[in-house]
Parts: C-alpha cells; sequence; structure tokens
C-alpha cells in the first residue's frame, strides 16, 4: 500500500523525513530528539514525561490511536481527488402544481444547503401579536404531527448535517445544510418542520424563556447597534397606515411581560383561544400572509436523479388551503405598498437611556449616544439598487478603533471624512436596508453625549455631500469594492442560498453575480449624484438612543439636509435664566 | 443541536481580535466510502498540493477554480518564541507591517489594496503569525507580491514605531473589555507559570513603551526564515503559478529545506488557580482546565469528540435544543449558566483542554459540581451511543466550517505547520471512526482523572471553589 503514494504525497514525505519534528512526546520522534538537545539545550517533553508520568494501566488504544498526526496512516491508501469545474451554475427554477417554486444549483463540494424560504417575517406580524416571527424561530425544529423532536435531530446527526430556522424583517429561512447523500431525507424532515409542527405547551415556554434572554442579552450588550436598527425601522412605521415597513423582529418587551405574568393564571378559555392564535399561525405559516406560491425550496450540489426524486418529495407537500385561515390581515399588493411608502413622511424615534456604565468587565467604557439618520432609498428590483449599492459602500465607514488592515474601506468617506479627522466619534457606518417595496439608507454613529449636536451636524452634511462631491477616483474604488464584495460573500454556501431564495421570491428566477457585477461597472457619477440627490428629498427617519440633551430637532435636521452644505443651526443660545 | 448557526456562523470561541489560542479544528473531511474499509476514497474535492521550495519554504494550495482567492503566509513564530524582555514584539510587527515598506509608503499600500478590492489581514497567536490577503483570482500575483513586500521589507520607521505604541496600548483596553480574552490570558499566565507560554500576545505595557526599531529587525531576522514559513493558497489558485511566485519574491528568505525547524523549550504545565474578584460586575467569567497534548498527538481526536460530549450552550438557544448534551440539560434545569464553551487549545507539546463559562455569582457551586460530574463520567461510565453522536456532531462541524476560501486557506496554512501535510479527508474519517467509548475513557482518564486543573475567576466569585475542594472533585471514591 506504502507503495503507490502519488507524487504529493511523495513530496509531503521527503519534508517530513527531512523534518519530522513531532514534538508530541509521543515516542516515534527518536531520531530528533537529539536536535532538540542541541537547540534548545533544555530538557525535552519525552525526557519530562519519562520523569513524571507513570504509566497505570495496559492502553487498549487501536492502533491507529497511536499514530501521530503528522504521520500518515500506512494502511489507509490516499484519497482520489476530484478537480473544481465551475461548468453549469445556472439556477434552475420549477413551479409545482401546489405553487411551490424550486430552485437549485448545482455547486461543486461535498455538502448542500437546502431550506425552505417563505416570503413571511416579523413586518408580516399586524393582524399577531409583534414579536410572533420571533417566538417561531425559537420554537421551529420542536415535535411535530408524525416527528419528536428528539427523532428530528437524531436524523439529522446521522446525516451529518445541521439545522438552523432564521425570522428576518422579509422573511422566514428554515435550513438545513447536509452531506449530499442525505438530501433527500433533509427535505422531508423540513416538510414535517415547517408544516406540520405541534407547537406544544412546554415547547412554547422554553420559547418565551429563550427570547426574552435574547431581549435581555440585547439590553445588556454594550453594542447597540442592533437595537438602533430596530429602532431606525421603527421610526417610519408610526406614520403608515399600514406596519409593514416597521415592525420589529424583537418582541416587544412590555407585552412579553404582561403575557408572560398572565400566562399561568389565565381562565382555560380565553388561554385557549390564545393558543389556538398562536398554533393556528405556527401550522400554517403560509396561510394568512404567505399565498402558497410564495414559497421557496432549494436545494443544490446534488446530481439530476436525485434532484427529480425531491421535486417528488415536494410535490407531496401539502396544498395549503388559503381560505380557512384569511380571516385576518393580508398584506396589500406589491404596488400598493410601494405607491403607500412615498407618502410616508419620515419621523423620529427618540429613547432616553442611562448608557454611562455598560461596561460588563472591570474597565469602563466610554459613555456613548447612538444616532441614525435614515434617508428613503428604493427597492430591490428599482433601477436606481444598485447605485445605491455603490454609494452604500462609497460612504463605507465603522469604528474608530477597529480590527483588520487595508482593505476594510479606509478610504471610504466615513473614514476619511469623519473618523479621522473627529476624534470623538467613536464610530460612524453606512448600511442600506432593501426591502420588496421600500428601502432605507442610513448612517449611523455614536459619540460622547455632549457631542451629539456636532454628531448631528457631521452626518448631515455628509450626506448632502454625496449628491454634489462625489470623485471619480472614490467612485471608481467604491466600484471595484462591491465587485469583490459580492463575489467574496458569494464563496459561502449559505449566502448563496439565501441569495438565491431571495431573488426567486422576488423576481422567479436568480442573475448570477456576473450579472451585477456588470451592472455595477456601469454606475457613473451623474447616476450617483442623482440619487444621492433624489434620497435628499425624502423626509428623514431619525433614531437615537442614550443620553439625548443635544439632540436637534427634527425640523432642524430636515433643514440642515435640505440645505447646500448640508449646515445644521447651531444650539439655540437664546436666553437662559439659569446659565 | 448544533451551537453553530448555519446561516450566520456563530462566533467561534478565539476569534476576536487575533487567533490568540487557536482552537484545535484540523478541519476536514468526508469519504465517499464508509470509514472502516480501507478502500480508495473518492473526494469531491480538489487535492491540496504542497511543494517545498530550496529555501524550505513551503507552498502548498488547492484550487478551487472560483472567481475569488485567499492567499497567506503562516509563519511559525508567535508570542512563545519570545523572552521575558521583549514580549510583545511579534504581535508589534503584525502591527507595523501595514505601516510601509521600502518600496511602498503606508498610504500607496493602502490605496493600492483598496483599489484592488482586496483585504489584507493579519494576527498573531501564541506559535503562529499570520499575514493573508483576500483577492480576485486574477490578483493572486499581486497579492503575493505584496505579501512578501510587507514581511520582508517593511521599513520600521522610528516615528511609525512610536505612533503604533498608542494603538497597541489602545488594543489593550480593547482585549481587557473582552472577558473571555481576559480569563483566556489568565488561564495560560498559571497553566503555563514561568514558561514563554504563559506570556500574553500583546506584552505587557512596559515592554509596549519600550520595544525598538532593533528588537524588530533580531526578531524578523530569528524567526522570518525560509522552513518556518508557508505560504498557503485557497480559491482560484493554481499551484505552479503559486510556486513560481514563492520563488520569485522569497528567494531573499535565508534557510534551506534542510533545516530542522528548531522546537522552542517544553513548556511545563502546573495546576493552579486565580481569582481577581469584583462583586461590581454583573456575572462572573471562569474557566477550569487541565492540560491537553499538542497538536500532533493522535489523543486529540478523542479529546476533540469529549469536547463535543460536553458541548456548547447558551441560554438563547433554547432549552429544548440541546436535550441530548448532559450539561447543558443541566443548565437549563437549573438555570445554571448564561452560557459555556468547552476548548481545546492546542500548542506544538501540550495544550489546554477544559471550559469557558459565564454564569451569576449563586450559580457558581452548582454548575462546577455539575461540569465535574460530567468530565468524571466521561473517564468513566460515558456511553458508546454518546459518543457515536459526538463523533457525528464533530465530523459536521469540521467539514462545514471549510466553507469559503479563507476558512479553506486557513486550514492548510495551519496544518502544514502543525503537521507538515494537510491530512486527507478520509483518513481523519478513519481516525475518528476508530474512537469508541473505551477509548475515549481511556484517552480523558489520562488527561483528566486526578490531574490537577487551572482555575480562572472573574468578577463576583465569591463560590469559587477552594483549590482543593475543586481537585477532589477529579477523582471519584469508588470501586
Amino acid at each position: 500500500l506504502y507503495k503507490n503514494k502519488a507524487g504529493l504525497q511523495n513530496q509531503a514525505q521527503l519534508w517530513r523525513q527531512l523534518s519530522s519534528s513531532s514534538g508530541s512526546g509521543s515516542g516515534t520522534a527518536t531520531t530528533t530528539s537529539t536536535t532538540y538537545h542541541t537547540a534548545t539545550q533544555t530538557e525535552t517533553l519525552s525526557d519530562y514525561q519519562s520523569k513524571h508520568t507513570q504509566p497505570v494501566f495496559e492502553s487498549k488504544l487501536p492502533d491507529i490511536a497511536k499514530i501521530p498526526l503528522s504521520e500518515p496512516v500506512p494502511w489507509i491508501p490516499p484519497p482520489k481527488y476530484s478537480t473544481a469545474s465551475e461548468s453549469n451554475t445556472a439556477t434552475r427554477v420549477t413551479t409545482l402544481d401546489n405553487g411551490i417554486r424550486v430552485a437549485s444549483e448545482p455547486k461543486f463540494g461535498s455538502f448542500c444547503t437546502v431550506g425552505v424560504v417563505l416570503d413571511s417575517g416579523s413586518r408580516y406580524e399586524v393582524a399577531y401579536p409583534s414579536g410572533i416571527s420571533h417566538f417561531l424561530e425559537k420554537l421551529a425544529f420542536g415535535d411535530t404531527l408524525n416527528m419528536k423532536r428528539e427523532q428530528i435531530m437524531n436524523t439529522v446527526e446521522k446525516l451529518g448535517g445541521i439545522v438552523d430556522c432564521q425570522t428576518l424583517r422579509d422573511a422566514v429561512i428554515y435550513a438545513a445544510s447536509v452531506e449530499s447523500k442525505g438530501l433527500e431525507r433533509i427535505v422531508e424532515l423540513l416538510s414535517e418542520v415547517v408544516w406540520r409542527p405541534l407547537i406544544t405547551q412546554p415547547e412554547f415556554e422554553m420559547a418565551q424563556v429563550a427570547v426574552s434572554f435574547d431581549l435581555e442579552n440585547l439590553a445588556l450588550r454594550p453594542e447597540k447597534d442592533a437595537l438602533l436598527m430596530e429602532m431606525i425601522h421603527k421610526a417610519p412605521a408610526g406614520r403608515m397606515k399600514f406596519a409593514n415597513n416597521g415592525a420589529t423582529r424583537w418582541p416587544n418587551l412590555d407585552w412579553m411581560e404582561a403575557f408572560m405574568v398572565r400566562s399561568p393564571r389565565v381562565p382555560e378559555a380565553i388561554w385557549n383561544e390564545v393558543w389556538e392564535d398562536w398554533s393556528a399561525l405556527g401550522k400554517n405559516k403560509p396561510g394568512p400572509a404567505q399565498p402558497p406560491d410564495q414559497v421557496v425550496v432549494w436545494v443544490r450540489g446534488c446530481d439530476h436523479a436525485l434532484e427529480e426524486r425531491v421535486v417528488d418529495t415536494i410535490e407531496s407537500f401539502p396544498r395549503v388551503d388559503r381560505s380557512c385561515h384569511c380571516a385576518g390581515w393580508r398584506p396589500p399588493s406589491i404596488e400598493t405598498r410601494r405607491k403607500l411608502v412615498r407618502e410616508r413622511s419620515g419621523s423620529c424615534a427618540a429613547e432616553e437611556a442611562d448608557l454611562s456604565k455598560v461596561s460588563l468587565g472591570v474597565n469602563p467604557l466610554p459613555e456613548l449616544c447612538h444616532l441614525v439618520v435614515g434617508l428613503e432609498s428604493v427597492h430591490h428590483q428599482h433601477s436606481d439598487f444598485v447605485t445605491i449599492c455603490v454609494l452604500n459602500v462609497l460612504m463605507g465607514g465603522g469604528g474608530s478603533f477597529s480590527a483588520g488592515g487595508p482593505g476594510k474601506g479606509m478610504y471610504t468617506r466615513l473614514y476619511t471624512n469623519v473618523l479621522n479627522k473627529h476624534h470623538w466619534i467613536h464610530n460612524a457606518v453606512a448600511v442600506n436596508h432593501a426591502y420588496s417595496d421600500c428601502g432605507l439608507f442610513c448612517i449611523l454613529a455614536s459619540a460622547h453625549p455632549s457631542h451629539l449636536h456636532d454628531l448631528t451636524g457631521v452626518l448631515t452634511r455628509e450626506l448632502v455631500a454625496m449628491s454634489n462631491a462625489v470623485t471619480t477616483d472614490e467612485l471608481q474604488r467604491a466600484k471595484t469594492q462591491l465587485q469583490s464584495m459580492v463575489l467574496m460573500n458569494l464563496e459561502s454556501r449559505p449566502v448563496i442560498f439565501e441569495d438565491m431564495a431571495r431573488q426567486v421570491l422576488a423576481t422567479g428566477n436568480r442573475k448570477q453575480p456576473t450579472y451585477f457585477s456588470e451592472l455595477i461597472s456601469k454606475v457613473t457619477l451623474d447616476d450617483v449624484h442623482r440619487v444621492a440627490g433624489q434620497m435628499l428629498t425624502s423626509k428623514p427617519s431619525i433614531a437615537a438612543y442614550g443620553s439625548l440633551d443635544k439632540l436637534p430637532s427634527r425640523q432642524d435636521i430636515e433643514a440642515a439636509l435640505a440645505d447646500k452644505a448640508g449646515r445644521l443651526k447651531s444650539p439655540r443660545s437664546g436666553y437662559s435664566l439659569f446659565r | 443541536m448544533m451551537a453553530s448557526r448555519i446561516l450566520r456562523p456563530a462566533g467561534k470561541l478565539f476569534t476576536k481580535y487575533s487567533n490568540r489560542a487557536s482552537s484545535v479544528q484540523p478541519a476536514l473531511w468526508r469519504s465517499a466510502s464508509t470509514a472502516l474499509d480501507y478502500e480508495q476514497a473518492v473526494l469531491n474535492v480538489p487535492a491540496t498540493r504542497l511543494t517545498v521550495l530550496d529555501n524550505g519554504m513551503k507552498v502548498a494550495s488547492e484550487d478551487s477554480g472560483a472567481p475569488t482567492a485567499t492567499v497567506g503566509l503562516w509563519i511559525d513564530t508567535g508570542s512563545r518564541h519570545e523572552t521575558e524582555r521583549n514580549n510583545g514584539v511579534a504581535h508589534f510587527l503584525e502591527h507595523m507591517a501595514f505601516k510601509g515598506t521600502n518600496k511602498r509608503s503606508q498610504t500607496d499600500l493602502e490605496l493600492e489594496v483598496e483599489n484592488m478590492g482586496a483585504h489584507l489581514n493579519a494576527y498573531t497567536s501564541r506559535e503562529q503569525t499570520v499575514f493573508y490577503a483576500k483577492c480576485f483570482s486574477q490578483d493572486v500575483p499581486r497579492a503575493v507580491e505584496i505579501l512578501s513586500d510587507i514581511v520582508q521589507n517593511s521599513k520600521l520607521g522610528e516615528a511609525e514605531i512610536e505612533r503604533e505604541r498608542g494603538v497597541i496600548l489602545r488594543e489593550m483596553q480593547e482585549v481587557e473589555g473582552n472577558m473571555q480574552e481576559v480569563v483566556f490570558d489568565h488561564l495560560h499566565a498559571i497553566a503555563f507559570q514561568g514558561t514563554p507560554l504563559a506570556q500574553t500576545i500583546l506584552g505587557p505595557t512596559k515592554n509596549i513603551q519600550s520595544i525598538s526599531r532593533r528588537d524588530l529587525v533580531d526578531y524578523i531576522q530569528a524567526h522570518y526564515t525560509g522552513p518556518r514559513m508557508v505560504l498557503a493558497g485557497a480559491g482560484g489558485v493554481d499551484h505552479n503559478t503559486l510556486t513560481d511566485l514563492a520563488k520569485e519574491h522569497f528567494k531573499g528568505l535565508t534557510g534551506s529545506h534542510r533545516d530542522i525547524p528548531s522546537l522552542p523549550s517544553y513548556c511545563r504545565y502546573t495546576g493552579s488557580e486565580v481569582r481577581v474578584r469584583d462583586d461590581d460586575m454583573p456575572l462572573a467569567y471562569m474557566a477550569i482546565a487541565v492540560q491537553g497534548c499538542g497538536w500532533n498527538n493522535p489523543d486529540n481526536i478523542p479529546l476533540m469528540i469529549a469536547n463535543t460530549i460536553v458541548g456548547n450552550w447558551d441560554r438563547t438557544h433554547g432549552g429544548g435544543m440541546n436535550t441530548a448534551v448532559n450539561l447543558a440539560k443541566a443548565c437549563t434545569e437549573g438555570s445554571l449558566a448564561h452560557s459555556y464553551q468547552s476548548f481545546n487549545t492546542c500548542y506544538k507539546d501540550t495544550g489546554l483542554w477544559g471550559i469557558y463559562f459565564v454564569t451569576e455569582k449563586m450559580k457558581i457551586i452548582d454548575l462546577v459540581f455539575n461540569i465535574q460530574h460530567e468530565w468524571m463520567r466521561l473517564c468513566e461510565t460515558v456511553t458508546d451511543f454518546e459518543v457515536e453522536r459526538a463523533k457525528n456532531m464533530l465530523r459536521t462541524n469540521m467539514l462545514l466550517q471549510l466553507d469559503g476560501t479563507t476558512p479553506i486557506c486557513e486550514d492548510i496554512g495551519r496544518q502544514i505547520l502543525c503537521y507538515g501535510r494537510r491530512i486527507p479527508f478520509s483518513e481523519l474519517d478513519a481516525r475518528i471512526a476508530a474512537v469508541n467509548a473505551e477509548v475515549v475513557r481511556e484517552v480523558c482518564t489520562k488527561y483528566i482523572y486526578d490531574k490537577c486543573p487551572v482555575q480562572v475567576g472573574v468578577g463576583p466569585i465569591e463560590q469559587m471553589r477552594d483549590y482543593n475542594n475543586l481537585r477532589s472533585g477529579f477523582y471519584w471514591l469508588r470501586i
């Protein structure tokens, strides 16, 4: 067996012979132990161990467990490797009779990621208690009609996979990564988990606890980014008829507490009513908010025949009866929603909080207040979407002190114009959120509360500067960075999975990264200025958290954004009795 | 269920600002055949090719033909190779690498990388220093040239050195705010007291303020030599091209392929404890560990399986999630912890195997009791059922980690440094398959049973057990 080593192994062996420096003290490095003495002049591990450890009993370890990891196991032949081929990466989409769309894309490797993605999520929580989708995330993979939780977990482990459920603002994802040979089984399992969960009382109570821990952690964490993002999403919602834009992923804490306190004491009847509401939503997720044709199952990394069989399995998924759960709220059509968004006016969500002592450790952290200024951008099917993404990269930003070398966006505007110039700004970063009907372009920043007014001024200046002062160099840099970002993110299987599912949900097919690369390369300076100018005409949404004495009024911020230089009115230096 | 989430990978135990204590993840494999027959396995991955240059440098790559690539330099040196006087110099160098070379100024370097849409990054651990670049695959030659430039021709200007002191001190503050880092630094400081492994990676403030250009140059000359370097690549990287690039850009390196990298002196382990009591902190952060084994030791595999049996847990995962893991079940039922993670940190010749946990001050005794009970069970009564389960989970976790060019490149670089080869999937499969409950019991007994632990507690740790009391939980009085 030793003879049929490939050239690679020969090279490896050669090197090993020359330098077999196994330092594990496993007793095999007899030839090299003398070298240690000359090199280090101290006792070696084997010397040390022979002095200090006494063999207690005879080892029953199998032979393979005695060979150091640096040595190949002689009786195992070297494996046959394959060469990568990036042929045929096109996405195939099939629409089944029951309305489910199946999309798949082959990818080199031995694992596949498969899952069910629903056009649902916290923004559809209108007719249901806020936060219910977060509960569903915690309840996923519990007992189902035909399977016990343990059975599900055992199957997943046997297939060598992991499963996960995530609820986002605009999507619910049940997914699994398994070795390709387990694909069929896992699809069956997913159908159980998605369509036939029981949601038992004990599971529900567990979920309650887990959600409250999540909330506690959110409050305890010194980084407030997630919280601020929830707030800025809520901000425009106050003014909209349909809360379809703003429902937060995080349940309202008050409601949660009320619910928890009440539950042990509620009379049976009321309890049942609440219960039905919950389990109805759980069992029939494609029911009220999602007609079944908005469901995508996505499969990849498998051969054709297997794929056919999988499609058969999916075909046997239940046909969802739309009539039975449509009593509640239904989301308006995308067109209506897009129109509604235009009518919305921005608003302000400010929350006073004492953040002077947020450190979990021994050393105090600086007190910060956090501010987000958001402008209305576009939905992800809009022709300006790519331009806004370029703009997002162009603004870039990050923490004033963050890990990572060149490439993290050191020459983006929020670094060169903001963080490098104003040492008192703790972090500043641009984020664009895009949904099927609207988008939100925001800059998130934090600084000491005493600088809040100055901070707001800096942000308005930068937002306004997007519309007139972009240079060709920075645009080119942003375009290249966005292109590389797209490709690098898509190295990872779960990311391809999500990208594919979202695209198929939105448009019915998936565009390859090359398509977006081309779109990105076509973005011009004029596009950027025009789109930025357009965003500035929308009313800003503002979220602020911390000690907010110095927060400028919304009118002032609006005025600043309308100003050609983005100048913010200086704080009122009026007359005061107590100076 | 697994702690890791597939859609947004949960933060690994030690990845924060530098892979200080790289946990053992000889990430790996899958065999298409069942592991126990020794047929030739067919793997649906590209082969890892390895070439040793005349100057001793190793070039290893896996070509997946992707449009992007990661290339990096893995160097066999870290804070363990420092003395008390120059502790911190390895990390200091990592910082100086991005501050300009004889060819390009700092701004030129930054702009060049940014304009390429590439990323340059570096980290220092106790035994390894790593510089890597992520880029479009057509930019690989340029990336290798940049890496060779920053490693070999750094300007190390006096002004930049002065400026960087402040940055590193600031970084130190950040690290001190991360309780996990703090606990692991304490853990090394006592477990390997009196040896170079006890030193922190950042070094003491005194050194950061005094390290000179001379120290940096000396360190480079002593440690950045051919035989101790690996140029690794993954993604759209052609091996022959990469080898040629290495020959061209690293011809100035000293060393020959005959040099045997010397092993640093053995780092003695000492069972001990440290308490940093601060009753004002909301939570207690603790770790308990025993001496583990070095990278190369085959005992690593049963130890990692033992780790998986103890598991990782976070209270937000929900109770039902981990019903199969005993300790997690105990934690859920008794609300014993906020989170815990078992770890197996390896160095060349030694290691730490243990558990890190965050808990409330009145729960420490109960939690530690449960941990010890679980550890003793590993040595005495662990069942085949649990071991089989853990084997599956370990295999899956390791495999799923190899997603994307950077994790693969990282795996190649680390494995070539640690093992001198990349272990084929099929072989690791066989090695895992050979473990059963008996093996786990034997190996755990060897490392845990009746051994002296190290214990670290930071925060409101009134309940932290007295050392002798803790020690007496490392054996069972029974026949």
